[in-house]
């Protein structure tokens, strides 16, 4: 593997991984009944996973231009943090709603 | 000096352990890296002098502070320009500095 790639490798579980965070850390503000920061997080992980997205794109053009990738274990596992991510991130939009009509609910009944 | 890295699962990591190894070895330094996953950090916390994170479990960062501090070890998250070039030099450097080694 020459180091070009493993530079890209590394981008994508960086931001990935980045984006995981986010999403996890908006899990925890909608918790704390931060709904702001909640959002706030939320849009951090989308943008952090656009930017994996974009290195994945790269190479994916480059393929079907004929330019092949070579596949390694660690490129593997790059795309395994990148869907794993953008799992969490969905989710962790979900839950962010979630919390808030709990919030709302019990706004209500007081 | 032990630094203990943690990630995910302790993978892609791995890779950044040679490379701050291979930093370590070229300075004359006998340091001891290693790499695991969030889960067992509980298990070899008491081995390390400086606790790095990963920026995937950054999340984490509150709770593993928590763990540090009752144990004495300090805890930091990888910076991320570092960490996405695998730039062991500096995250050696940067370990160096949390734990007050030079």
């Amino acid at each position: 593997m020459n180091e070009e790639m493993e530079q890209i490798i590394f981008q994508i579980i960086l931001h990935g991984g980045n984006g995981r965070s986010s999403a996890m850390e908006a899990i925890a503000a909608a918790k704390s009944g931060d709904a702001e920061e909640a959002r706030k997080k939320l849009q951090d992980a989308a943008e952090e996973l656009s930017k994996a997205h974009h290195y994945q794109t790269e190479l994916i053009q480059n393929e079907a231009g004929g330019e092949k990738t070579e596949m390694t274990l660690l490129m593997v596992h790059a795309q395994d943090h990148l869907m794993n991510a953008m799992t969490v991130k969905d989710m962790a939009a979900e839950i962010i709603e979630l919390y808030e009509k709990i919030t709302e609910q019990r706004g209500a009944s007081i | 000096m032990n630094i203990l890295l943690v990630c995910a699962a302790g993978m892609s990591t791995s890779l950044l352990v040679s490379k701050m190894e291979k930093s370590a070895q070229e300075q004359g330094k006998d340091y001891t890296i290693w790499a695991v996953s969030g889960d067992s950090v509980q298990n070899h916390i008491d081995k390390a002098d400086v606790l790095l994170l990963g920026p995937q479990v950054r999340y984490m960062l509150p709770q593993l502070k928590k763990l540090g501090e009752s144990k004495g070890v300090p805890v930091d998250v990888i910076n991320t320009v570092h960490y996405g070039t695998c730039n062991g030099a500096e995250v050696l450097k940067s370990a160096e500095q949390l734990g007050h080694v030079s």
